[in-house]
């Protein structure tokens, strides 16, 4: 697409451009925290309900069933956001979707079956507590566990597919020779996928684990609260270290297909030999070229290797994958604590400090997982598809988006905080009292 | 059969289902607002039992479709997307609401106020989600200014008003009442509740009859704002006013007769040859007047493999649904729960 001064001027001009990107941002950002709950808890779910078929202890069940309710809760919120977004696309849109939605729609109808399996069997888990065998109801949560990756690892194939398309040939305007197999198996699909679906697993531990390290921190110190807590620093903690890897990986797809935006991560604004690694107000002269390339002399391209009209924000770029990263390695020490502490002691640290860096971790994971979400969105800017269209060019002509924006924002406060306050009730609410509101 | 006919065939069941299953869903919501909203505790655990192992899976087939529709026919869902917009935001506020709604009630059991707020909000979602979606079909029907390559070119907030419009969404609610109650008179009389069957029975046979009335008024609406649409009800689509005509007066026959299976599989053909009749009587039309299947259907290479996904992902569907339906739905499994 050729860069006019026309658009160049819209671009700059267009409050509707923003509004359009704002809601988009702001629905994917709330709809991202429940969508990896919702591949993560089913999974915590599952092995406390596994631990009580193993050992019959009742605690295990009560956990099992508590977060069986909660999870209920958080998937009706991440099933209707999920719906939300899926009309924005063609709402917002219209350009991107009437052009590409053919080539990216069959991850997108494979997702359809992933989630339609996910909703039937947390239907079934959910009401059949009495009606199927122990064995049977545990067995019934595993589609749960397979459906919600795959739907996660279906849906980012296709924002991968923005960063790196491929697989079609366009002439005026229109895609031909469309091969929907190559555009979902693209180069950034599957560093991709891999590090969201490690992140909702990270993300969900954590917030499990924070949920308990302050009931802890409250005095609360039953064995239920310390199993709880484990379980979820146990899966926190295990993706920690795998996340670094990956998401190291990451970035250096990142930097082969999207160079752009890996200089707006990494701050290089001048293409030079031997880029320095710029941490905040540290530099780490070669640094960058050494961790890319093995080589501190090596050349990697600034944001000056483009005009500036293809360039992202990039402070904000930059911000976030600080961010993202720094709360990764934060992770990743409170990680090496808690194993540290079990290699040593059989036992997980019972420290305040401990508890009150598991309560901050929390939020952080999921503060680290919009930022990744922001790096990898506001950094491929100008483009929607990266190198194909422009943001500007997809967006919808209807006006009045900005008020549509405001609405929506108010409509998601409210979900916000009423979720809070019914998943609050539904925490405090006595344990042998589950028992009873479960049918129905 | 070509990949196109085959995947339109596959939406059209899917927007049958979201109807026949979605549209009872929303149904509890509808009669919560109007004569049950001063309900006994029965009645509406009676709804809320009906709809809680079902309610997600029912939703997503409207997913389904729309992730369908954009997939194999991009400039309509570009186009749709933009002359109802007003509707669909609407709808989407309606089906949040809704969801949520009715998680979060099923959830602050004891905390009465906290119980109602969410009851009214679950009840009025409930009938607004069907009422816009429902515009949105009307309006579809009537004609959209959607051109062959899925711009719209109409007003942003009006373009979608029509007389089409407005019955649609009123038929919508209508529908979704009929086929709530059609089926929670069968579920009251497997629990052995007396006062409870009778009470849905007669709110059955009363939505079934509107129902009925309003379905011929909207034919003869159809002749005067869907001209393209009418067009396709005499060349191709008659036999399911037939189908419809019938089913709607087995369901009636049925409450009569008290016979609950009936009367609530007569409900759903009802509502089943509504949506098949208004797909076949527009095809090949996605967007009257003017777009087209042919015109707005994706390259025939994504087709054939969007085919074989769809194909892949009902071997693990189908199951998957009988399953849950027979766990929840049976005759056997309903008055088990009683017990």
């Amino acid at each position: 697409m050729p860069v006019t001064p026309l658009t160049m001027v819209a671009a700059v001009e267009s409050g509707e451009l923003l509004a359009a990107r704002s809601q988009m941002a702001f629905t994917l950002g709330f709809h991202i925290i429940f969508a990896c709950l919702g591949v993560g808890l089913p999974v915590v779910m599952l092995v406390a309900e596994r631990m009580f078929l193993r050992t019959g202890d009742e605690s295990w069940r009560q956990l099992a069933r508590r977060w069986s309710r909660a999870f209920a809760v958080l998937f009706a919120v991440g099933a209707v956001s999920g719906t939300v977004v899926s009309f924005e696309m063609g709402l917002l849109w219209p350009g991107f979707m009437g052009t590409f939605g053919s080539v990216i729609g069959l991850p997108f109808t494979l997702e359809g079956f992933a989630f339609f399996l996910e909703a039937i069997f947390l239907g079934i888990y959910l009401y059949g507590w009495e009606r199927l065998s122990p064995r049977a109801h545990w067995w019934s949560g595993m589609p749960i566990v397979v459906a919600g990756v795959a739907s996660a690892w279906f849906v980012v194939t296709a924002n991968a597919w923005m960063n790196h398309p491929q697989g079609f040939t366009l002439v005026d305007g229109r895609v031909v020779d469309v091969s929907p197999v190559r555009a979902m198996l693209n180069p950034a699909t599957w560093s991709q996928t891999t590090h969201m679906i490690v992140a909702a697993y990270m993300v969900t531990g954590f917030l499990v684990a924070a949920v308990y390290a302050g009931a802890a921190l409250r005095g609360g110190n039953s064995t239920y609260v310390r199993r709880a807590m484990a379980l979820g620093i146990v899966m926190g903690a295990a993706f920690a270290p795998i996340q670094v890897v990956v998401g190291d990986w990451s970035a250096r797809v990142v930097a082969n297909s999207q160079p752009v935006k890996f200089a707006a991560m990494e701050g290089i604004v001048v293409t030079e030999a031997g880029a320095a690694l710029r941490i905040g107000p540290f530099a780490i002269p070669g640094g960058a070229s050494l961790l890319l390339h093995g080589d501190c002399h090596a050349v990697i391209p600034g944001l000056d290797a483009v005009p500036e009209s293809e360039r992202p924000p990039d402070a904000i770029v930059h911000a976030g994958f600080l961010v993202m990263v720094g709360i990764g390695f934060g992770l990743l020490f409170i990680a090496l604590w808690s194993g540290w502490s079990w290699w040593r002691h059989r036992r997980l640290p019972e420290h305040r400090a401990y508890w009150w860096a598991l309560v901050a971790a929390g939020p952080a994971a999921v503060l680290a997982l919009e930022a990744g979400w922001v790096v990898t969105e506001v950094g491929r800017q100008p483009w929607i598809a990266q190198g194909v269209m422009r943001t500007i060019d997809a967006v919808t002509s209807a006006p009045g988006v900005s008020w549509v924006f405001v609405a929506v924002v108010g409509v998601y406060a409210v979900l916000a905080t009423s979720t809070v306050v019914v998943l609050r009730i539904l925490a405090k609410r006595p344990i042998e009292a589950e028992e009873k509101a479960d049918v129905g | 059969m070509s990949a196109d006919l085959f995947i339109l065939g596959v939406m059209a069941c899917g927007g049958m289902l979201y109807a026949v299953l979605g549209g009872a869903d929303f149904g509890g919501g509808v009669w919560e607002l109007t004569a049950a909203r001063r309900a006994s505790v029965e009645e509406r655990t009676l709804i809320r039992r009906a709809i809680g192992p079902v309610w997600e899976a029912n939703h997503v087939w409207l997913i389904f479709v729309i992730v369908v529709l954009w997939s194999a026919f991009p400039p309509a869902f570009a186009g749709l997307t933009q002359a109802l917009w007003v509707p669909l935001f609407l709808a989407l506020a309606g089906i949040v609401f809704r969801g949520v709604a009715f998680a979060f009630r099923g959830h602050v059991a004891g905390h009465t106020r906290q119980e109602a707020l969410w009851g009214r909000v679950f009840a009025l979602a409930s009938t607004a989600a069907p009422f816009f979606l429902g515009a949105a079909v009307g309006a579809v029907a009537s004609g959209l200014e959607v051109d062959a390559s899925g711009t719209f070119s109409g007003d942003i907030l009006t373009g979608w008003l029509s007389p089409m419009a407005v019955f649609g969404a009123f038929f919508a609610v209508a529908v979704c009442a009929f086929l709530a109650s059609a089926y929670l008179t069968r579920e009251a009389a497997a629990a052995g509740d007396v006062a409870l069957t009778d009470r849905w029975r007669r709110r059955a046979l009363l939505t079934g009859a509107l129902v009925g009335v309003l379905a011929t008024g909207g034919i003869a609406l159809v002749t005067v704002d869907a001209p393209e649409v009418w067009d396709g009800m005499r060349e191709r689509a008659w036999p399911l006013i037939i189908v419809m005509v019938t089913s709607n007066l087995l369901s009636l026959w049925g409450l009569w007769r008290r016979r609950w299976n009936l009367a609530a599989v007569g409900a759903a053909g009802t509502v089943a040859a509504i949506m098949w009749g208004w797909a076949l009587a527009q095809y090949p039309l996605l967007v009257p007047s003017q777009l087209t299947v042919d015109a707005a259907k994706a390259p025939d290479t994504v087709l054939t493999i969007m085919a074989w996904g769809v194909v892949a992902g009902l071997v693990l569907l189908v199951p998957a649904l009988v399953l849950l339906f027979s766990l929840f739905k049976t005759q056997r499994s309903l008055e088990e729960a009683e017990r």
